[in-house]
């Protein structure tokens, strides 16, 4: 690890004022990511700014008909805070599902939605890949089982967040601020596909930081749901996630947004199923028929065929208990 | 820089980079071995520490994200040399085979046992195993750990 | 009564305190820290190494193949790897260079600054490759070694077989992932002494390799374990490596040298599970008796030649499992390819040939449609058969208590019939493996070793064990303990234990083989023995009573006098018998059970003193939409001869069971042109407490009349059934068999289709 300085920021004010746009200055919040580059000196910061002692990013607060969620607010808190188990369990849900006891302790939602990806060979420091500067995907000729499906032609990196899944499908907005003010971000536009830039998963710049994640709460007769498959019991990395968030009235939907992680490079909206909901009574059947929309324009990789049954089927399980309401679902020996 | 933290109910003021792993921080310079690292990225628990309360990967946090709080390593679980329950039980059910685990895993299940909830009644063995499950231990196949920490809920039960 | 309890772990305090010291728990004023450079390409000519400007060269030691003062090897059985490379390396992550620093960030800096340019030779990746021995990396044909054991007349049997079932099985590597990484601290004395602690299962195994490298006498190499966070024969033969490059650090740098691997580099430079493709073809009658059996099974080795032949041996001889069949031959063969070196890993082959054997007894149970149970019942071996070697089983043979106790205890039977309610997406099944494992070393290999143990009277009246058999979690201590304590009438904690220091004890052979408790556990009860016998014979003669009637009770020696009882405390008569002598010490050495007959030519006769025996019931549920697989039981029946320590012999049966599963079901190293995508926890997956439920385990005690108290070795065993079962309720409930593992989705999607396509 190299010298550095490091700073306490008082206000995000203060801390925007310390960022510059080469990248030299970076915030911490959680620590964790930040921490990882360093070990691996992929970066190699002048000035490090603690954001922790900003006050006022750690809370879940409601402002007229929005629940705001500092960027500093940890998964544990996010999959424990009553409000957001009531009205938003698809985030609940995805924040409980990620990672360890120890780790949702510590990571922040902001850094969750902005981590980089963990694609076995931009991990590795044998392959040098498009991520990197190189110039070549090895997912692409070599074992594929945990990459992309869909918007895969460039770089078939899977995006990691499954809090992001949730929130592209509750259409959240990112307050991000920097020393001019601050911009309201749809979430929509927030994640980068490799084709517009390669090196980066989303379009935050090297001075700005995310202060909150805002969620609409949702409109009566709304449900939103998120299930994962995971290669192992305990809480991982998804193999494949679905978020569904659906306004219903009187049991027809009327919109809908469902979601696909660990599906392509960027949260992936299944807008053919999303179309063909509407105007439907929900119920499983119908689910089940409209699932098979989630992998029109899918392009499997040597490994990854497994993938389409897989999102088939957890995409038709969402919509089923969206429609009923039913989120029983306890997992148990 | 010097950086104010509390471990083991001991004040303590360490002059090190603030980006310093916590881990670190205490192996090396709190000289409390007893916290292990296992893999240095949070997957594997064996370094579980209490950060006020909380139990937390100390190889993934920085020292200055804990500035000022209360940590407690599994150093500080006895009290002049009595054993807490849960490390009595894992002694007497053979929960600890190799060992190299088990400080991560005791803060985990101390974590379990100091919660609110459990006031009221014990954990169920599923509650258990998720409370472990970013603990990995490659010897026991877990049993004699979930034995163990139940038969430790119980007693904490019937104390309070 | 002590033999039995379970009583508490020695050293359980300090593993729950944080007081138990691991190797990198060690810290000295002076030291500094060791960084290896390795190969990045699997086979090629080294052309060149360039120390990059932009790094201070001299403040760090280097140290390559030049340094090595006599032979550069990893002492071992071909003694064909080099420590370091010299002009050829022959996989991805093969030491090259060794850098020594004052702090571990320096040296890791320095080692970013070297620049290896190769010149790439082709590679061998695969089992396929090597066979097809297009291109030579080992001899004329890329064989390491290979066994032919051969049984009765085969080809006769096979035409008069009723029905003839073939199938061929693969296996991945696995990693052995105990949670402590390698470490070792190295020091070169002035007096030219090298001294080695750290983390190991055989201290006298690196005493060896450090002696070869250096051309140093017994004396001038000390080597002490320190405690040690999980082996599983991952710190059999890998820690010499380790120890050899600190050694080398340390000579030259002249301070102790300090290599603690980080868990990625632990993942890439230590040895694995081998991989293996195995056939099976087998001849029945109709009703399903075995009679005619032909299995050839193929182990990648890697690189270099390791332990495979013994690992490969092992498999041999346990590849049919613990049935009996007349007509028999089994080939194996062990291969080169430029992958990283495969090596010991519990259960040492057999885990590989068990997966195959009993996969193939569900094929056949389905072909022939009879029962698993029946199939078993009807071929099992009994007491008076002859295994595939020629060795007839006389005693001790459990396999059909632990067959009837596993079926009871998980209700098999019923639960198999009358299976639960299906939900439309979710299936459940039920799957059987039934096993065996030799203890002990292979043949004559017990015979060679001449393990020794030693006891001895302390100054303060109490007993301490001297033995080279280290406690890696598997409770060498707490057992070894309680037999002293039995033999002598006292409590196991009134037994303490040398340090584990090849200058202080004696070698009892390496800590593998499940021959801990059985085979040097039975020394050190032969040398308890002695020293009961050598006080008895001395508190006698100043008694005046005869030796025979000595009573050893109660931390007491009683005998009568004249019709009183006599009674003198143990720690009173301990300093007595050493009133003259000032020590009283004796010393045991391992003698093969009598009738042992064992021949290395045609691999025939007694394969192994005793064998332990085992059967599973895994029970599953199977996502049949996602083929996600959820564990929702397991039961183990397992023939322990005598649990010394219920608690302990429990423990290692679940730990066993439970990494058998993550090989059945998850654990699988991924590779791209010889170089591992997944050397890390988050993406190389091992069980976690949600993974499995909870086990029962069945403990069947039938006793080995040449063990201590009747105990066999169990340690491998539990790694040898849990797969096989596993994908066998896997089978159960989906309708297919997957024949590779792990049964990832898309292994047991394919078995679908690949059914259907059939059907």
């Amino acid at each position: 690890m190299n010298k550095f300085e490091y700073v306490n920021a008082s206000s995000v004010k203060s801390a925007t004022e310390q960022l510059q746009s080469d990248g030299s200055v970076r915030i911490k919040a959680g620590g964790i990511d930040i921490l990882d580059e360093l070990k691996e000196r992929t970066i190699n910061p002048k000035r490090l700014v603690n954001i922790k002692t900003v006050g006022g990013l750690k809370e879940i607060k409601e402002v007229k008909d929005s629940l705001h969620i500092g960027t500093l607010v940890t998964l544990s808190e996010l999959a424990s805070n009553k409000q957001v188990k009531t009205l938003f369990p698809a985030l609940a849900e995805a924040a409980l599902g990620a990672a360890t006891p120890q780790i949702r302790n510590v990571a922040t939602i902001g850094g969750n939605i902005c981590q980089r990806p963990r694609c076995w060979y931009y991990r590795s420091e044998e392959f040098s890949c498009l991520k990197k500067g190189g110039n070549e995907c090895h997912a692409h000729l070599g074992d594929n089982r945990f990459h992309a499906i869909f918007g895969n032609d460039k770089c078939a990196m899977v995006h990691p967040s499954a809090t992001a899944v949730a929130l592209v499908a509750l259409q959240a907005k990112l307050k991000i601020e920097d020393t001019k003010g601050h911009r309201i971000v749809e979430i929509d536009n927030f994640f980068v596909k490799p084709e517009e830039n390669a090196k980066a998963e989303n379009i935050l710049k090297p001075t700005e930081i995310i202060t909150e994640v805002i969620l609409a709460k949702p409109a009566v007769g709304s449900r939103n749901f998120y299930i994962k498959l995971k290669e192992k019991q305990s809480f991982d990395w998804p193999m494949a996630d679905v978020a569904v968030a659906m306004e219903m009235a009187g049991g027809v939907c009327k919109a809908a947004r469902v979601v696909l992680g660990a599906a392509a490079p960027v949260p992936w909206r299944a807008v053919a199923v999303e179309k063909a909901l509407v105007g439907k009574k929900v119920d499983a059947s119908v689910a089940e028929e409209v699932s098979r929309l989630a992998i029109e324009g899918a392009k499997p990789m040597s490994h990854n065929g497994y993938k389409l049954k897989v999102f088939e089927t957890i995409v038709a399980r969402a919509l089923s208990v969206v429609a009923s309401g039913d989120f029983s679902s306890k997992e148990g020996f | 820089m010097a950086i104010k933290i509390v471990v083991n109910g001991q004040d303590l003021e360490v002059s090190v980079s603030p980006m310093k792993r916590l881990l670190d921080v205490l192996r090396q310079d709190c000289y409390l071995t007893g916290t292990k690292e296992g893999c240095g990225e949070g997957e594997c628990g064996a370094c579980s520490v209490l950060v006020d309360g909380e139990v937390i990967n100390s190889c993934l946090v920085p020292v200055c994200q804990v500035e000022g709080s209360e940590i407690v390593t599994v150093e500080g679980l006895a009290e002049n040399g009595k054993l807490v329950p849960v490390q009595e039980a894992f002694i007497k059910y053979g929960a600890a085979q190799c060992g190299i685990c088990i400080p991560g895993m005791l803060m985990a299940a101390q974590a379990l046992l100091d919660s609110k909830e459990l006031s009221k009644q014990t954990p169920t063995r599923y509650e258990i195993r998720e409370a472990i499950a970013g603990n990995l231990c490659r010897c026991t196949g877990y049993m004699k750990i979930v034995d163990a920490i139940e038969a430790a809920a119980l007693s904490t039960l019937e104390k309070k | 009564m002590t033999v039995g309890q379970s009583v508490n772990r020695k050293e359980g305090r300090d593993k729950v305190t944080g007081a138990a010291k691991y190797v990198d728990d060690y810290h000295f004023q002076d030291i500094w820290y060791g960084k290896t450079v390795r190969s990045t390409v699997a086979h090629a000519q080294i052309t060149g190494i360039e120390f990059l400007a932009g790094f201070d060269w001299s403040t760090v030691v280097l140290a390559d193949y030049r340094d090595i003062t006599s032979r550069n090897i990893v002492a071992l059985i071909y003694d064909d790897q080099p420590l370091l490379a010299e002009s050829l390396v022959r996989h991805v992550y093969e030491p090259i260079l060794l850098i020594a620093a004052p702090t571990k960030e320096l040296a890791e800096l320095a080692a970013k600054h070297v620049h290896i340019t190769y010149k790439k030779l082709p590679a061998v990746l695969t089992i396929e490759d090597s066979l097809s021995a297009e291109q030579k990396i080992f001899g004329d044909d890329n064989v390491f070694k290979s066994y032919t054991v051969t049984r009765g007349n085969v080809e006769d049997a096979f035409q008069s077989a009723e029905v003839v079932v073939e199938e061929t099985y693969h296996v991945g590597h696995q990693e052995q992932l105990y949670i402590e990484t390698n470490g070792i601290i190295a020091t070169a004395k002035s007096d030219g002494t090298i001294l080695i602690q750290g983390s190991m299962q055989c201290p006298y195994y690196v005493h060896r390799a450090i002696k070869e490298l250096f051309g140093l006498p017994d004396e001038k190499v000390v080597v002490v374990q320190n405690v040690t966070g999980g082996g599983f024969g991952g710190k059999e033969e890998f820690p010499s490596v380790v120890a050899g490059h600190a050694a080398l650090l340390a000579k030259k740098c002249g301070h102790p040298v300090k290599i603690v691997y980080e868990r990625g580099e632990d993942f890439v430079a230590s040895t694995k599970r081998h991989p293996a493709v195995i056939r099976h073809r087998t001849g029945l009658t109709r009703d399903g008796r075995l009679i005619a059996a032909e299995i050839d099974l193929t182990f990648d080795g890697g690189a270099y030649c390791t332990l495979s032949p013994v690992v490969l041996s092992r498999g041999v001889i346990h590849a049919l499992g613990p049935y009996k069949c007349p007509n028999i031959r089994v080939t194996g063969k062990v291969v080169a390819t430029n992958t990283p070196p495969n090596g010991a890993f519990r259960g040492f082959g057999v885990p590989q040939a068990c997966f195959a054997s009993e996969m193939h007894m569900e094929n056949i149970s389905r072909k022939l449609d009879i029962s698993p149970v029946e199939l078993r019942r009807k071929n099992m071996l009994h007491q008076g058969d002859y295994t595939l070697t020629g060795q007839q089983l006389t005693y001790s043979v459990g396999t059909q208590q632990v067959l009837d106790a596993v079926l009871e205890r998980s209700d098999y039977l019923a639960r198999r019939s009358h299976k639960q309610p299906e939900l439309s997406n979710k299936r459940y099944g039920i799957g059987l493996s039934f096993y065996y494992h030799g203890g002990g070393f292979t043949g004559s290999g017990e015979e060679k070793i001449k393990g020794q143990a030693a006891v001895e009277l302390t100054a303060e009246g109490t007993v301490r064990i001297l033995t080279a058999s280290t406690e890696i979690g598997q409770g060498t201590r707490t057992i070894f303990s309680q037999i002293v304590a039995q033999e002598l009438g006292l409590r196991p904690e009134d037994v303490e234990f040398e340090e584990n220091d090849t200058s202080k004890v004696p070698d009892s052979g390496p800590t593998v083989a499940s021959r801990t408790c059985m085979v040097v556990g039975r020394v050190v009860q032969m040398a308890a023995a002695s020293l009961k016998e050598e006080m008895a014979k001395r508190i006698a003669s100043l008694a005046q009573c005869q030796a025979s009637e000595i009573q050893f009770e109660g931390r007491h020696l009683l005998w009568q006098k004249d019709g009183e009882i006599i009674s003198v405390s143990f720690a009173e008569a301990a300093e007595r018998c050493m009133s003259r002598t000032g020590f009283l010490k004796t010393t045991a050495q391992y003698s093969s059970p009598p009738g042992i007959k064992w021949d290395d030519v045609t691999y025939s006769g007694d394969a192994y003193p005793v064998y332990a025996y085992a059967a599973d019931v895994v029970e599953v549920e199977v996502d049949m939409d996602t083929f996600e697989v959820k564990i929702l039981k397991v039961t183990t029946a397992t023939d322990v001869g005598k649990a010394i320590n219920p608690t302990l012999a429990e423990g290692q049966i679940e730990g066993g069971t439970v990494q058998a599963l993550g090989y059945g079901l998850f654990e699988e190293v991924a590779w791209k042109d010889g170089k591992i995508l997944n050397n890390r926890l988050t993406n190389y997956i091992i069980p976690t407490s949600l993974d499995i439920p909870d086990m029962e385990t069945v403990l069947i005690e039938n006793p080995y009349p040449y063990g201590p108290y009747g105990a066999k070795g169990i340690g491998e065993l539990p790694m040898d059934g849990g797969a096989p079962a596993l994908v066998a309720a896997i089978a159960d409930a989906v309708g297919a068999v997957v024949t590779e593992i792990p049964a990832t989705p898309e292994r047991i999607m394919e078995a679908m289709e690949k059914l259907a396509v059939e059907a």
